[in-house]
């Protein structure tokens, strides 16, 4: 794909090809997380939307994000791998450049507690905001406690 | 209260006036409660899969109308019944609170479907209610996932003797 | 609340309310009948469908897939099966292929009648409520003969399908089609798309261009409806796709009685693939052995399908134990909702409920 020629040539240091078991994916790993702002810009005049964004939490080393980029006119997809300190967990919001981020941002920092650096609403989204934990991060047990927990005062 | 029975002590021995407005008051009360039987208007308090069931319930083939089951209100105030069908996450159980809160006496309400009874297939999640009888309290059970359309019927008309029968544990 | 110096009205609709379809919020800030501001609200049906992936072996988080969308709950089966399978390196039998393709469709059409039945009620014209259940009905009866269930069949296994067609099948359900073509080509016509009132509600009504939809990733019939031809079943054909033939349907205005008219032309374009795909339908097999735990190597695999309501996805992360480490699901109508909140503004507050219906959105799926 040229994009991908173009896209190494600009970040050619920070940027690496991985093997791709799906079909019309095309997987690259991105080792410098400050250059995700202009890489997704420079994506963007290519790839259309935001397919998905997924989080896999592999504790203790990192957050692994996958942005999916899809676009219209074919069927082909390009990932960008991104890892996060799992400690700290930051990253910068994409949800400017393209406006199908936002709330895949949103789901990603209240189902994991990843922070978005400039998103411009970053709130809950799935769950209320006394809601207790980060439900998806690997750490998190659901437990009795957790299951009878209703959030309401009520005597029986 | 009506249907309150008068205390052991204080029923020695009624004189006739008594015994005969007793009498006409357990005749109000079993016209009453066919009144109110028969005019059973739900909230319809649809969340998921079971909800697409209960709108075949209202719609042509089941026909709700036939038992006086209007679907006019939607509005807590109006309602008699709450058919409270689907998951009920941690943010919707404030919801069905209030809105149970808001209905005039009496109220019944119908657990539909096996996520509303115990938690069901999502019994383990994190964010569902195990069983709304943990909030409030129920009259009639519909089992299954989701409920066939004919068994709201069949819950509807439980209730009804139940109303008439003055077995509910409506408030 | 009133804001006297901006005239500003904030109002609250749902999230349970009789046109939100499911439960959903929306607060909306109006200015003399104009929104100015929308803030959709979901989460109401939140389950935790993706830990409770990780919680369950893989075949017993089948059920769950099922009633993720419960409009559609054949597509986002075979959706879980296909992805699964792949990982599983498991290719499944010709006769399989073609079952799937035909369940597949039956949904499609049950979900779109379900869609204009909403519509319908959501406009106050309840004759069309009626007719679309009543239509729906018929095609319920046909999943229930060959699957036991109505709305969440559990018809889906690993590896193939739980039962094979029953012997009188295919003629029920091209009876059934029959009618249904009748009644969607002549009855709803006079009711919907050529009838007045219906076409003054709808027409130039939520307007969406096609930069806007395509900004804001929407999918499926409401992206076909601002002149966008995407179709996965076309563009990268699974199940038996490439081997049936039909057309993409596409609409150039963008507005709700764009996206009403792409759904009652994809019914007729189901039961053009149905009809040829009961024709085509090879005889053997429908099941693979897959046994019941089974482990799958770390890999990651993705898949997407065309449902009713757009492109859905399942990431699937896998780590070489019996449940997955992590299942990641793209719900078309996660975006359509968020896409409603740029959609909304500027229009007038009466028609809220108009174009929240003309997008077709399911709580289950945007939750999840």
């Amino acid at each position: 794909m040229e994009t991908v020629e173009r896209l190494k040539s600009e970040f050619s240091s920070s940027l690496t090809s991985l093997p791709s078991t799906n079909a019309n994916e095309t997987l690259l790993l991105l080792s410098e997380n400050e250059a995700l702002k202009k890489l997704v810009k420079s994506i963007s005049t290519e790839f259309d939307i935001l397919f998905t964004l997924l989080v896999v939490d592999r504790p203790p080393e990192a957050f692994e994000l996958n942005y999916v980029f899809s676009r219209y006119r074919d069927s082909a997809l390009l990932t960008i791998r991104v890892n996060l300190n799992h400690d700290k967990p930051v990253i910068d919001s994409i949800a400017k450049i393209l406006p199908s981020a936002e709330w895949e941002e949103r789901e990603a920092y209240d189902l994991f507690g990843i922070k978005f650096r400039g998103h411009p609403d970053l709130r809950r989204i799935l769950l209320q905001d006394d809601w207790p934990g980060r439900p998806l991060r690997k750490d998190f047990v659901v437990t009795d406690e957790i299951r009878n927990w209703t959030g309401l005062d009520l005597k029986f | 209260m009506i249907n309150e029975e008068p205390n052991a002590d204080e029923f020695s021995y009624p004189g006739l006036g008594e015994v005969m407005f007793m009498k006409a008051e357990n005749f109000i009360n079993s016209v009453l409660s066919w009144g109110r039987s028969r005019s059973l208007w739900p909230l319809t308090f649809g969340t998921k899969c079971c909800a697409m069931e209960m709108i075949p319930f209202g719609a042509t083939k089941v026909d709700a109308d036939r038992t006086g089951t209007l679907f006019v209100g939607d509005s807590p105030r109006q309602a008699d019944l709450i058919l409270c069908s689907g998951t009920i996450s941690k943010k919707m159980v404030r919801r069905l609170l209030s809105a149970y809160e808001q209905m005039a006496s009496p109220k019944y309400v119908i657990a539909v479907g096996a996520c509303n009874i115990s938690g069901g297939l999502f019994h383990d999640s994190y964010n569902s209610i195990e069983g709304i009888d943990r909030i409030i309290p129920v009259d009639v059970y519909i089992p299954g996932c989701p409920p066939r359309p004919e068994m709201f019927m069949d819950a509807v008309l439980a209730l009804q003797k139940l109303i008439r029968e003055n077995k509910e544990q409506g408030h | 609340m009133k804001d006297s110096t901006q005239n500003k009205i904030t109002i609250n609709i749902g999230p349970v309310h009789p046109s939100t379809h499911g439960v959903l919020r929306f607060i909306v800030d109006i200015s003399e009948d104009t929104i100015v501001k929308v803030d959709p609200e979901i989460g109401y049906v939140h389950r935790g469908v993706e830990k409770m992936a990780e919680m369950k072996n893989y075949n017993s988080f089948m059920p769950v897939a099922d009633k993720l969308d419960y409009i559609a709950a054949l597509n986002w089966e075979v959706l879980y099966a296909d992805v699964i399978e792949k990982a599983l390196n498991v290719s499944i039998t010709p006769r399989t292929v073609y079952i799937r393709t035909i369940m597949c469709e039956i949904q499609r059409i049950m979900s779109h009648l379900l869609f204009l039945a909403h519509v319908g009620e959501d406009l106050g014209n309840t004759t069309l409520f009626m007719w679309g259940f009543r239509e729906r009905e018929l095609l319920m009866d046909v999943v229930e003969e060959v699957s036991g269930g109505r709305l969440a069949p559990m018809y889906m296994s690993i590896g193939g399908v739980y039962y094979d067609l029953t012997l009188s099948f295919g003629r029920r359900l091209l009876e059934v089609l029959d009618t249904i073509e009748h009644k969607v080509k002549n009855e709803y016509k006079a009711i919907s798309y050529q009838n007045d009132a219906f076409r003054l509600r709808t027409v130039g009504v939520g307007v969406m261009s096609k930069e806007f939809g395509i900004s804001h990733g929407l999918t499926g019939p409401n992206i076909r409806a601002s002149g966008v031809k995407r179709d996965l079943r076309k563009d990268s054909p699974y199940l038996a796709y490439d081997k049936v033939d039909f057309e993409v349907i596409t609409e150039n205005d963008g507005d709700a009685y764009a996206r009403f008219m792409v759904r009652i032309n994809e019914i007729l374009e189901s039961i053009k693939i149905l009809r040829q795909a009961i024709k085509e339908i090879p005889s053997g097999e429908t099941k693979v052995k897959v046994p019941w735990f089974f482990k799958i190597p770390p890999k990651y695999t993705f898949v997407r399908h065309e449902t009713p309501r757009g492109e859905a996805a399942m990431y699937l992360v896998t780590n070489g134990d019996l449940k997955p480490y992590r299942l990641k699901i793209r719900a078309p109508s996660f975006y359509a909702i968020q896409a409603i909140k740029d959609l909304l503004v500027g229009n007038k507050v009466a028609d809220l409920v108009t174009i929240l219906g003309s997008l077709d959105p399911v709580p289950g799926e945007i939750d999840r």
